[in-house]
């Protein structure tokens, strides 16, 4: 398998050194190619803490940002629990509904009988007049009067969806936007100019569709990324740490760094194999 | 630092020699006592000690340095809770029963991984008081209809009747109508799950 991967390499002759990892179950075999062109390609072990057992490890291209044509850097191999997992809509939807939801404050609000103005003293007597019988003019049944169950201001509908669910709707929408040729992996950002012209053209060129998510690893990015996503509203620049399900749907593209593929990977196969109870126990309702 | 309340002895102005600079109630800790540093107000009455201006905040100093990863932290190391569940350590037999999962069923062309503790994924789901019992096998990968059939099949020769289940591709799990988990965990183990 990885010999037939090493010839189909040469043959699209890649010009640019790469660090390409490929898959071979238990062995620890290094063997270097002499290819075409002057590069070598160094064929290494990926080392993973939890290595996929059946499913075998989805490979993708490393792509760049350098010119307007792509170029394929390498390759990169993405972890099957994490990039490779049936999606499902119904938890994907829980996310994005979540999402909305846990953070909204609802302002409407309504007087109650007590709020409304006046209304303090009994309109007129109980008895003798053969009208029916009131206390006061804001009461519920009264033309403006007091709204019983209305809506109070400052309603929080906050909620916790259960961690596993959140890490579940994370993997499922890595795993649609990878299984739909919407996520790309790059080197690194770099640009060769600001111009937000440039990264249009570019994402034009490629057919990347016309919203695109940049997920990096760390909160600083090169200069020119900055300038040019700050100009364009439909490209997006977030670290790896604000990877979210509304976020990822919302854009068309994906495009996520190298290390902040490695780095996502790491925390959702750790979350998926520490035992969450602890963390979750905050969140947990007293009485459900 | 360890900020200490203390206070200063009123007549403090009357100790002229060294003897007399010594605090009554404990070591000295840097602090000169002059005259000058005491004020002494008769006017109001304070209810609270720390706040009374016979008492100054002192500040005390150690010195400390500081190591990176001496020998002594593995002492504190082995008392931090471990971050992930950690693999099982290999032996021969396990006095608790458990069977480790064996290489060769990888070769098969379906697969039950197990769980995060390391467990079979075959669950007892029961509803209705106790009247509905299904077992469920998940977390299933690889050909799931293949997986079906030999389960079924495995099933008719033990229990020498048709049982239902129920395959879910999506989900990747089969449902299994009736308790059967001990004959499910009993064939996942025959296969080397």
């Amino acid at each position: 398998m990885s010999f037939s991967l090493i010839n189909a390499i040469r043959k699209l002759n890649i010009s640019t050194v790469s660090q390409i990892r490929l898959i071979s179950s238990g062995s620890t075999e290094v063997s270097s190619i002499n290819s075409h062109s002057n590069s070598d390609l160094n064929v290494s072990q990926k080392e993973w803490k939890f290595p996929p057992q059946f499913t075998k490890p989805r490979e993708v291209w490393i792509e760049n940002l350098d010119s307007i044509d792509e170029k394929k850097l390498g390759l990169f191999e993405l972890h099957p629990l994490v990039y490779a997992v049936l999606p499902r809509i119904d938890i994907i939807h829980r996310n994005v509904i979540w999402q909305r939801k846990f953070r909204w404050v609802s302002w409407a609000h309504t007087k109650t009988r007590a709020e409304v103005n006046g209304g303090g003293r009994k309109p007129w007597p109980q008895k003798g007049l053969g009208r029916a019988r009131h206390g006061s003019i804001r009461s519920p049944l009264w033309r403006g009067g007091g709204i019983v169950h209305g809506p109070r201001s400052g309603k929080t509908h906050f909620f916790m969806l259960p961690f596993h669910l959140r890490i579940h709707g994370l993997t499922s929408t890595l795993s649609a936007k990878f299984a739909q040729d919407d996520l790309h992996v790059v080197r690194n950002l770099e640009l060769p100019t600001e111009d937000p012209e440039y990264l249009a053209e570019l994402i034009e060129k490629r057919n990347w569709g016309p919203s695109v998510l940049i997920v990096d690893d760390n909160d600083y990015a090169p200069r020119n990324i900055t300038v040019a996503t700050e100009n364009l509203p439909h490209v997006n620049i977030i670290p790896f740490y604000g990877l979210n399900v509304y976020s990822m749907l919302k854009h068309d593209t994906l495009i996520i760094t190298q290390t902040a593929a490695e780095r996502i990977e790491e925390k959702i196969l750790q979350h998926l194999h520490s035992n969450t109870m602890p963390q979750q126990a905050k969140f947990k309702l007293n009485q459900v | 630092m360890a900020t200490v309340w203390r206070s200063q002895c009123a007549f403090a102005r009357f100790f002229v020699g060294k003897t007399g600079r010594i605090l009554n109630n404990a070591a000295d800790l840097g602090i000169k006592l002059t005259p000058e540093s005491i004020s002494v107000s008769t006017t109001r009455s304070y209810s609270n000690y720390s706040h009374s201006p016979l008492v100054k905040k002192i500040k005390e100093q150690y010195d400390f340095e500081i190591e990176k990863n001496p020998p002594e932290w593995a002492y504190v190391e082995r008392l931090l809770p471990l971050e992930t569940i950690p693999p099982v350590q290999p032996k021969e037999t396990y006095p608790s029963g458990w069977i480790p999962p064996k290489e060769e069923a990888k070769d098969l062309p379906y697969f039950m991984p197990r769980t995060k503790n390391h467990e079979l994924p075959i669950y007892l789901i029961i509803t209705h008081k106790g009247q509905r019992k299904v077992s469920m096998l998940r977390k299933l990968e690889g050909d799931i209809w293949l997986m079906n059939d030999l389960i079924k099949e495995h099933l008719q020769t033990n229990f020498n009747r048709y049982i239902e289940t129920r395959v879910h591709e999506l989900g990747r799990f089969i449902e299994v109508k009736g308790d059967f988990v001990n004959s499910l965990r009993e064939w996942a183990y025959s296969k080397g799950f």
